[in-house]
């Protein structure tokens, strides 16, 4: 049995709420950009970033061993596999004095809604928060393993 | 002879394990909590040590004559080993996860305690077994 494994277990998933973060403000910081990518000689607006999660398994191999030492089934934390972009419509926006508008004077803006942006954020904190707190519980047991026998 | 592998000091050993692993599975649901299609996982031990103290109490005993003979009954000196079960029976969440964030909490501030108190009861068997030795 080995305590640092919940240290692990913890920091896997703080890692994943960190990205989480940093995604989020990716999208709320580049809420407004309309040159993103260029391709075939046109600028395309930023697309909206997301985050799937998956939770951490180890390859076959070390987990069949485990389980042959019959050492209960535990996961390992969690982590992010991919970052993937909302496919979703640009909004249009009529605004003819804008650089990159079209011969309308519309402009296609970031299918960015910062609305979503901020729910997503309160989300990533929250779990960022209780991770934190699972961690400091982990510490103080084993703070405590070390006074067996004092 | 057997001074630090009595039965209260083995059964002490199995709930700082049980503690321990209970930890690592706590740990791991609020890691996934917002993880799509995760299910949350438990460490069953108490009722498990509950039925096999019941158990030792109860009067059938098989007698073996021949070490190929199966178990009736109790077996001495076996211990019981914690199960972790995952429950796929709910959904809590819109993404067919069950990680109920408050229970996750409140069953790790419960272990914590569980295990500091486990933790001076071993101390306390140690002290006591000092004094013995030390003869005052």
């Amino acid at each position: 049995m080995n305590i640092s494994n919940s240290f692990n277990i913890s920091a896997s998933a703080l890692t994943a709420q960190r990205l989480r973060m940093d995604v989020v403000s990716s999208n709320i910081a580049n809420a407004e950009t309309t040159r993103g990518r260029y391709v075939d000689g046109k600028f395309e607006p930023y697309r909206r970033k997301m985050v799937v999660m998956q939770p951490y398994q180890e390859g076959s191999f070390a987990s069949a061993l485990q389980s042959e030492l019959g050492e209960p089934d535990v996961g390992k934390g969690v982590k992010i596999t991919q970052i993937k972009e909302d496919q979703a419509p640009f909004k249009q926006v009529y605004n003819p004095t804008h650089p990159d508008a079209d011969s309308n004077g519309y402009v296609s803006m970031p299918n960015v809604d910062v609305l979503k942006e901020m729910v997503d954020m309160i989300s990533a904190t929250r779990a960022y928060e209780s991770n934190v707190t699972a961690l400091n519980a982990s510490k103080s047991m084993f703070m405590k393993a070390l006074e067996i026998g004092k | 002879m057997n001074l630090l592998s009595g039965a209260s000091f083995e059964r002490l050993q199995g709930a700082i394990d049980t503690s321990n692993l209970r930890q690592k599975v706590i740990a791991n649901n609020i890691a996934n909590a917002d993880t799509p299609n995760f299910k949350r996982s438990d460490v069953s031990f108490e009722s498990m040590l509950e039925q096999e103290m019941d158990r030792n109490s109860s009067s059938l005993i098989g007698n073996r004559t021949d070490s190929r003979h199966f178990y009736i009954g109790p077996q001495s000196g076996s211990m019981v080993s914690p199960q972790v079960t995952t429950d796929e029976t709910t959904v809590y969440n819109n993404n067919l996860n069950n990680v109920d964030m408050d229970k996750e909490m409140s069953q790790l501030a419960q272990n914590q305690l569980k295990y500091n108190a486990l933790i001076q009861q071993l101390n306390h068997d140690i002290k006591m077994k000092r004094v013995v030795l030390e003869g005052r």
